[in-house]
C-alpha cells in the first residue's frame, strides 16, 4: 500500500540545537497514526514540516506521493497545538476566509461551513465575533476551520489538550467517523489512553529521534507478557520487598508491576498472598505508558 | 511561485476588516475637520493678535522721537504722564496694564546709543519686529530732515517698487504664484505622508503582532506562504491608506472647486440684500459705492494639479511598502508592542529626518541638499513630494528618485520577508539584532 505521508531521513536544526534528527516514518491510507513523545521531542517541528510550514534541512517529505508543496497543504487539515482565531472577526466570515485560503471556492466553502456549523449546533453563532464565544465554542469553530475543506489527511497537534470532556469525546467520535470515511489521521499526544484506544500505528519521539515505531499491537506484543496487575486489600508494604521488578503504578489497593530480568510472577504472588488478600492477579502486556517510559529512559541512558 | 489569488483573499480581508471599523470612519471624517479647525484657530490667533492693540510708553529724552511715533501709530505709542515715574510704569507693565516702554537716551540720535524696549514678554517676535521698523523709519526720517535732503531723494527712500511673483507652468503660461502658500502646502503634504507612513506602518505592525500572539498565523501559514501573507497584509493596509487619502483629496477638491462659486453666490446675495435695504431706506441710492464684485480668483491657487496627486500616490505607495515591510518584520520578531520599541528607533530615524528636512526643503527646494534628500530612498517619499509641490523638479530627477525607491523597496521586502518568515513562528525571548541578522542569512 502506498504511503499517504512519507517522511524520509528528515533533520531540522535551529541554530546549534537539533530539533529533529534523521527521522523516518510512513503513514498508510485510512490509518490513525500517533506521534508520541515528551515535550520538546520534536513532534511539533515534524508536524510543521509535514504541513510545509517549515522546510527540513535534509531529507524529504512526500504527501500522497508528491513532495510537500502549497498544493499538498490544501489536502491537509491542520489543527495546531496552540489554537488561534481572529478575535475581532465574525465566525462565519472567519471560516469562509480560512476555507478559501485552503483553495475552496466561495460557494463550496459556504456549503461546507453551513454543514459543519449545523453538525455542531453552532449555526446561531455565525454573526458573533470570536471574542464573544466561550472557550468550548471557539474550540468547535477551530475544529470546523480544520475540516471544512474536506481534506484527505488530518493532522492534529495535541488535539485533546485543553478540551473539556464533552468536546474531547466529540472530537474522538469525529476522528473515528472520518477514519471510516477513509481519511488518514496523524495526531500527536502525550495522553496514552487515547493512543491505545484509537491508534493503529505509532511513532515514539525522544530528543529529536524516532526511537520506536510500528503497529501498536505488535509493539506491545514484542514487549511480551511481562506485567502483573494486582488488586489487593491490606498493607501494601510488601511491594517494597519485591526484587527484580519495577512498580509503575501503585495506589492503596492496586499495583502495576513490571517484571525485569529473571523475576517470576509466581514468586510475586507468593509474597503478596502472605501480606494481603488478593482480589486480582493478572499477567498482561505492558501498557503503552510503561513502554513509553521505559523506552524514553533507555534512550536517555544510551545518550 | 506566488499564488496571487490567495494574496487577493488576504488583501480583501485586511481591507474589509479595517474599512468597516468605526475608527476608520471617525479618523477619515474627523481628521479634515480637525485640520480645518486647527488652521482656523491659527488664523484666528494671528488676526486677533494683530487686532489687540499694544500699548507702549515712549520715554523720549531726545525730544524728537515721540511725536513722529505717535503720528505713525497713535494707539500704540503713548507719551509718559508728567506725574509718572519709571518705577510706576514698570509696575504697570508687570501687572499687564501696559505692554512695555521704549527708552530713548539723550544721545540716541547724536551718538547712536541703542534704544531699549522693556516689555512683559507679550507680543512676540512680530511685534518686536514692527516696533523696530517703526523706530528705524522715524530715525531715518529725522536724519533726512536734519541733513536738508531734497524731496526727490526723500521720495526715493520712500519708494517701494513692486515685484510680481509669477511662476511658469508646464504649459508655458506664467501664472500668479504664491511661494508662501505652496511652501505651506509642501510642508502640509510632507506631514500627511509622514503620518501615513508612520500611522499605517504602526497599524500593520500591531496586526502582525496580533496574528502572532493569537497564534492564528500557524493556521494561515499552513495554507499560504509567509511572503504571501506579508504581501497581502502590506497591500491591504496600503489600500486602506489610499482610500482614506482619496476621500480627503476628493473632499479637498470638492471644497476648492465649490468655494469660489459658493462664496461668490453668498457675497452677491449679501450685496443684493444690502443694496435692497439701503435703497429702501434711502431713495437717493447711496448704495452705489458698495462694491458689487469681489475678486475671488485667489482661491484658484488652492486647487491641486491631478498629475501631482498621481505622483503623491506613487511616492506614498512605494514609501509605504518599503517602510511597512520593515514594520512587518519587526512585528514578526517580537511578542508584544513594548518589545518593538528597541527595533523601532532605527526605523523612525530616517522618517523623522525626512520630516524635519521638509521645512528647509520647503524654503529652498532646489538646493543641493534638497536634491539629495529627494533622491535618497529613505527620505524621498516625503521630501520629493514636497519639492515637487514647491518647485519645478526636472523629470529625470523624479524618475531617478522613483527608480531608487523601487530598488530599495525590493531589497527591503526580501530582507523583511526572511525575518518575517522565521519570526512569526518564534515565541519567547525577544531576539537581538545579531539573531535577526542570522535569520536573514538562513536562506
Amino acid at each position: 500500500m502506498s504511503l499517504v505521508i512519507d517522511v524520509q531521513n528528515v533533520s531540522k536544526h535551529f541554530g546549534k540545537a537539533t530539533a529533529v534528527n534523521q527521522v523516518s516514518f510512513g503513514v498508510e491510507k485510512g490509518q490513525i497514526f500517533g506521534l508520541l513523545g515528551p515535550n520538546g521531542a520534536g513532534k511539533t517541528t515534524t508536524i510543521r514540516m509535514i504541513n510545509h510550514i517549515l522546510n527540513p534541512d535534509t531529507g524529504s517529505i512526500s504527501i500522497l506521493g508528491e513532495p510537500v508543496s502549497p498544493k499538498s497543504q490544501e489536502r491537509i487539515g491542520y489543527l495546531p497545538e496552540e489554537r488561534g482565531l481572529y478575535k475581532k472577526m465574525k465566525v462565519f466570515d472567519q471560516l469562509m476566509y480560512l476555507a478559501q485560503l485552503k483553495g475552496l471556492s466561495q460557494a463550496a466553502a459556504k456549503t461546507a461551513i453551513e454543514f459543519w456549523l449545523d453538525r455542531f449546533e453552532a449555526s446561531s453563532w455565525k454573526k458573533k465575533e470570536v471574542s464573544e464565544l466561550s472557550k468550548g465554542m471557539s474550540q468547535k469553530i477551530q475544529f470546523i476551520a480544520t475540516v471544512a475543506h474536506d481534506p484527505e489527511i488530518y493532522i492534529f497537534d495535541e488535539p485533546f489538550s485543553g478540551l473539556d470532556p464533552i468536546n474531547s469525546e466529540m472530537l474522538k467520535e469525529v476522528i473515528l467517523e472520518e477514519k471510516k470515511r477513509g481519511k488518514t489521521i496523524l495526531f500527536s499526544t502525550h495522553r496514552m489512553e487515547q493512543v491505545e484506544q484509537m491508534c493503529d500505528d505509532i511513532c515514539l519521539f525522544n530528543q529529536g529521534k524516532a526511537v520506536l515505531q510500528g503497529n501498536l499491537q505488535s509493539i506491545k506484543q514484542s514487549f511480551g507478557n511481562n506485567t502483573v496487575l494486582l488488586d489487593f486489600t491490606g498493607d501494601s508494604e510488601f511491594l517494597n520487598q519485591l526484587e527484580g521488578v519495577r512498580i509503575n503504578n501503585r495506589s492503596t489497593n492496586f499495583a502495576e508491576i513490571r517484571l525485569l530480568e529473571g523475576a517470576s510472577p509466581q514468586h510475586i504472588l507468593e509474597i503478596a498472598m502472605k501480606h494481603a488478600a488478593i482480589q486480582r492477579f493478572e499477567i498482561v502486556q505492558p501498557s503503552l505508558q510503561d513502554i513509553f517510559i521505559s523506552t524514553v529512559n533507555d534512550t536517555k541512558v544510551s545518550v | 511561485m506566488i499564488n496571487f489569488s490567495k494574496i487577493w483573499l488576504i488583501i480583501k480581508r485586511e481591507y474589509k476588516t479595517r474599512v468597516q471599523t468605526r475608527s476608520f470612519l471617525l479618523s477619515t471624517f474627523l481628521t479634515p475637520l480637525l485640520i480645518l479647525g486647527f488652521m482656523g484657530f491659527i488664523i484666528f490667533m494671528t488676526v486677533s493678535d494683530n487686532e489687540a492693540p499694544k500699548q507702549v510708553i515712549v520715554i523720549d529724552e531726545t525730544g524728537r522721537m515721540l511725536e513722529p511715533l505717535t503720528q505713525l501709530n497713535a494707539t500704540r505709542y503713548l507719551p509718559i504722564n508728567a506725574d509718572q515715574s519709571i518705577e510706576q510704569i514698570r509696575e504697570l507693565i508687570m501687572e499687564d496694564e501696559l505692554d512695555g516702554y521704549v527708552f530713548f537716551d539723550q544721545t540716541f540720535l547724536t551718538e547712536g546709543t541703542p534704544a531699549t524696549f522693556i516689555h512683559n514678554g507679550s507680543g512676540g517676535i512680530t511685534f518686536f519686529e514692527s516696533l523696530r521698523s517703526d523706530v528705524r523709519d522715524v530715525t531715518r526720517q529725522i536724519r533726512l530732515e536734519d541733513n536738508e535732503v531734497s524731496d526727490a531723494i526723500i521720495a526715493i527712500f520712500e519708494e517701494r517698487p513692486a515685484l510680481e511673483n509669477r511662476r511658469l507652468n508646464e504649459a508655458g503660461v506664467d501664472e500668479q504664484s504664491n511661494a508662501f502658500l505652496s511652501s505651506i502646502g509642501g510642508i502640509l503634504i510632507g506631514v500627511f505622508i509622514f503620518i501615513g507612513l508612520f500611522g499605517y506602518g504602526a497599524i500593520l505592525m500591531r496586526s502582525v503582532i496580533e496574528e502572532k500572539t493569537s497564534r492564528i498565523v500557524e493556521i494561515i501559514t499552513s495554507s499560504v506562504k509567509p511572503i504571501e501573507l506579508m504581501l497581502g497584509k502590506l497591500l491591504g493596509v496600503c489600500l486602506v491608506a489610499l482610500t482614506q487619502f482619496s476621500l480627503w483629496i476628493a473632499t479637498y477638491a470638492g471644497v476648492t472647486i465649490l468655494a469660489a462659486p459658493v462664496a461668490q453666490f453668498f457675497i452677491n446675495q449679501r450685496m443684493g440684500d444690502l443694496q435692497n435695504s439701503l435703497s429702501s431706506m434711502d431713495a437717493t441710492g447711496t448704495a452705489a459705492n458698495v462694491p458689487s464684485d469681489i475678486d475671488l480668483s485667489f482661491l484658484e491657487q488652492f486647487s491641486i494639479d491631478p498629475l501631482f496627486i498621481l505622483y503623491f500616490f506613487v511616492f506614498f505607495v512605494l514609501g509605504f511598502l518599503m517602510y511597512s515591510s520593515i514594520f512587518a518584520a519587526i512585528g514578526a520578531a517580537v511578542d508584544s508592542e513594548q518589545d518593538s520599541q528597541q527595533f523601532m528607533t532605527p526605523v523612525m530615524l530616517p522618517i523623522l529626518l525626512g520630516y524635519m528636512l521638509n521645512f528647509r526643503i520647503a524654503e529652498a527646494p532646489d538646493s543641493t541638499f534638497a536634491i539629495i534628500a529627494s533622491l535618497f530612498p529613505l527620505t524621498s517619499p516625503i521630501n520629493m513630494v514636497t519639492r515637487m509641490l514647491v518647485s519645478n523638479v526636472p523629470l529625470w530627477e523624479v524618475v531617478l528618485s522613483i527608480l531608487l525607491l523601487i530598488l530599495s523597496l525590493i531589497g527591503m521586502l526580501l530582507l523583511a520577508a526572511r525575518i518575517y518568515r522565521t519570526g512569526i513562528l518564534m515565541y519567547g525571548k525577544k531576539p537581538t539584532f545579531k539573531e535577526l541578522f542570522k535569520w536573514v542569512r538562513q536562506a
